[in-house]
């Protein structure tokens, strides 16, 4: 089973922003460095009178300085798009910043005495930058050669290949010539080359770990508040809880409704053959009864564990050892959360606690994505129950309301006066009827999401002028002095036409309905700030002042438009101030009993549409 | 004057449509659904077809029209592709949008909203018996 790799993942130890800090503070130590080697090296000539190479040693630190000039124009370039390729960028830059200055550490080691120099020490730095820096092999790689190169420019100095310079006099002359001290030197370094490399690992091994989880963990509390989709809130959970034990392996099984079978919910780095090898019953799987009872269950090792359910497909898929922790919500156990490694004795107790840890903030994000889903259903289910009752309840009034028509037309033959009176009632009654079953389809769509039309920008001078065409020759017949009064731009508003038409086609409609013969209806758009504002201004009946508050009500009707005999619902308002607030917007009314009535309905305005 | 073929599901919808048209002095047929509808244009191609438009299904006369008059229509419905197709519906009173006839989308000829007014139907079904 292969690891994972691949995807550019946020919990590599050393980000690139880290790689090129760390590098940015090794540029600026070394200038410290290169300034340091001049002026030791003066020091120690003039004021302390040693005699050392001083010319050598003033190159040393002046190739520093100017190696670093290079170096950190180099390390100024810009970052590249893609992280892959900038981290691959600044390991380079590494490389070569270390390799520079393991030149120059060697000439520098050479002229100050070679095997005897008291320099020596330094290499040891170098060693913690590069396990840093460069985590693995390559910081053995770097001892080998660290402790090489020591051993090979002794080696060199006393066969006379090169020069060897006694800097502190007080030491034997011939020290450089002594097998026994070269050889303890090479090997005291060596092994305190070697431990300090293994401890730095060992601590930096530790911080990767810590950070993988801090990690993970940040990111599955995140997915608990960042999504509702329940396949998105169950793939980030396997992933993370993958990624916190490092392993490249999990599963996420749910409990079905029987409450004994575990379902598969999400698999991550698993084959197909593997999430395909047959139901986890929970009457067959001593496992997953030990977690669901509310403890981690840990398997060291697959090949020889009785309590596995599927131990061939466990082997076959190169599984070794596993992690099997609850999944609990606020109703009880939901499910399992396994992860996976190849190895062996994998897991520790610690790692099964922090698995707990992820799989409680999983429950709760799991918990609220299924109900999420659950009301999504049901507000489908209901959208589509409604459109059926409307068609049942609207088919037979119309089959009524049109026969009865035909009737009054006379068109089946002559009717007596009290007859045509009779049948006129019913049809009046028949009428009531029917705006009360449109209005309560209406008033079921603005609070159904499957009813609802996606906002985008609409002009809104068309769909007002629309509504006020509609209701001309209503204006006409009453003789009101009907006006429309639109602004020179249009302005455009994030909404849709089916509200609009409704929002402006129930206020102008009231404005004319309720306004007597030889009134007044003037309908004008403005555009103040930020918005769009409407006004259905009227001189009809107007509102008492103490039942404006209630207005806005289901079924509540002023009490001087129940008198007035004018049919209404009393939902026209209510299903009004929904939609409007549905688009971002507002509606206020001003009204005076017997003087009239004025709506203004604001809605915020939007850039138009592209193109 | 002519001969009128209702298709529609709701029984009474149909006989107060066959009141009205007849009081204009017209014959009228009628069909309980699209098949039956079918086969009576083919028994006794109609002059105009007054067309549900939720019956089976909730697009059925739309599927209806498609079929006799559609962009790709079926080669034996070629001959009645002429006939005027009249669209009685209640989609008009549950939005608040209109719509309206168009050849390649809506192959109908015109529309009357449910519940009718004798007058509107009488007047827009010889409105189209005369083009």
């Amino acid at each position: 089973m292969a690891e994972i790799h691949g995807e550019p993942s946020q919990l590599d130890v050393l980000l690139p922003r880290d790689l090129a800090a760390a590098s940015t503070r090794l540029i600026l130590t070394r200038w410290a460095a290169g300034v340091i080697v001049v002026l030791a090296t003066a020091a120690s000539q003039r004021l302390l009178g040693i005699i050392l190479p001083a010319t050598g040693l003033y190159a040393v630190g002046v190739i520093i300085l100017l190696y670093n000039t290079a170096l950190s124009l180099l390390a100024r370039r810009a970052p590249s798009p893609d992280p892959a390729t900038y981290l691959a960028r600044l390991r380079r830059l590494v490389v070569l910043q270390v390799g520079l200055d393991w030149l120059c550490m060697a000439v520098f080691l050479h002229l100050t005495g070679g095997i005897t120099s008291p320099g020596i020490i330094f290499l040891l730095i170098h060693m913690l930058m590069v396990t840093i820096l460069l985590p693995g092999v390559s910081s053995y790689l770097y001892v080998v050669l660290g402790v090489g190169g020591l051993l090979a420019l002794a080696i060199l100095e006393a066969g006379s290949v090169v020069a060897h310079y006694n800097i502190l006099p007080s030491l034997p002359t011939g020290l450089y010539l002594d097998p026994l001290f070269v050889a303890s030197q090479v090997v005291f370094f060596g092994a305190a080359a070697f431990a300090t490399v293994t401890l730095a690992t060992g601590i930096m091994t530790q911080l990767q770990r810590r950070e993988r989880q801090i990690s993970a963990l940040f990111q599955t509390t995140r997915a608990v508040s960042s999504s509702l989709s329940l396949h998105e809130v169950l793939d980030h959970l396997t992933r993370n809880a993958a990624r916190a034990l490092s392993t490249a392996h999990s599963s996420i099984r749910l409990l079905d409704e029987t409450g004994d079978t575990l379902e598969l919910a999400a698999a991550y780095g698993l084959s197909q053959a593997y999430q395909d090898k047959g139901p986890v019953e929970l009457s067959h799987n001593p496992l997953a009864q030990e977690a669901l009872a509310g403890k981690p269950a840990i398997v060291d090792e697959t090949a020889d564990d009785p309590r596995l359910q599927y131990s061939r497909q466990v082997l076959e898929e190169g599984i070794h050892s596993l992690v099997v922790v609850p999944i609990v919500g606020r109703s009880g156990p939901m499910g399992i959360l396994r992860v996976y490694a190849d190895q062996p004795r994998r897991f520790t107790d610690a790692d099964a606690q922090f698995v707990m840890t992820i799989a409680r903030q999983g429950a709760v994000a799991i918990e609220n994505a299924m109900a999420h889903e659950s009301l999504q259903r049901a507000d489908t289910e209901r959208a589509q129950f409604v459109r059926t009752v409307t068609h049942e309840l609207r088919s037979p009034v119309g089959g009524a309301q049109s026969l009865l028509r035909v009737l009054l037309q006379q068109m089946s033959g002559e009717l007596t006066p009290p007859q045509q009176d009779i049948i006129r009632r019913v049809e009046t009654r028949l009428d009531a009827l029917m705006s009360l079953i449109n209005d309560l389809l209406a008033l079921a769509a603005t609070t159904t999401s499957g009813f609802q039309e996606n906002p985008e920008p609409v002009a809104l001078i068309a769909d007002v002028r629309n509504a006020f065409d509609l209701r001309v020759t209503e204006a006409q017949e009453k003789d009101i002095d009907f006006t429309f009064s639109p602004p020179s731009d249009d302005p455009w508003v994030r909404s849709g036409h089916e509200g609009l038409a409704h929002i402006f086609g129930n206020l102008i409609g009231n404005a004319v309905k309720y306004t007597p013969s030889g009134g007044r209806v003037s309908v004008a758009i403005e555009v103040r700030g930020a918005s769009a504002v409407t006004t259905i201004a009227d001189t009809g009946i107007g509102i008492p002042e103490d039942e404006l508050p209630r207005l806005w009500q289901e079924f509540f009707r002023a009490s001087n438009a129940k008198k007035s005999g004018i049919v209404g619902t009393g939902l026209g308002l209510s299903i009004v101030k929904r939609r409007v607030e549905a688009y971002g917007g507002m509606i206020s009314v001003h009204s005076r009993v017997g003087q009239g009535t004025t709506f203004s309905v604001t809605l915020p305005l939007c850039p138009p549409p592209a193109s | 004057m002519a001969n009128i073929l209702i298709i529609d599901d709701d029984p009474d919808m149909v006989l107060a449509a066959r009141l009205c048209l007849e009081s204009g002095g017209h014959t009228v047929d009628s069909a309980g659904d699209p098949t039956e509808g079918l086969k009576k244009i083919k028994a006794n191609r109609p002059d105009l077809i007054v067309l549900d438009v939720m019956m089976d299904s909730a697009t059925a006369g739309f599927q209806f029209a498609l079929r006799l008059r559609g962009p790709d229509p079926d080669p034996d419905m070629a001959r009645f592709a002429k006939i005027p197709i009249l669209m009685l519906t209640a989609i008009h009173s549950t939005t608040p949008l209109r719509f309206g006839p168009d050849d390649q989308y809506l192959p109908v000829d015109d529309f009357v909203d449910k519940p009718f007014e004798p007058d509107a139907l009488l007047k827009k079904v010889n409105a189209l018996l005369k083009k």
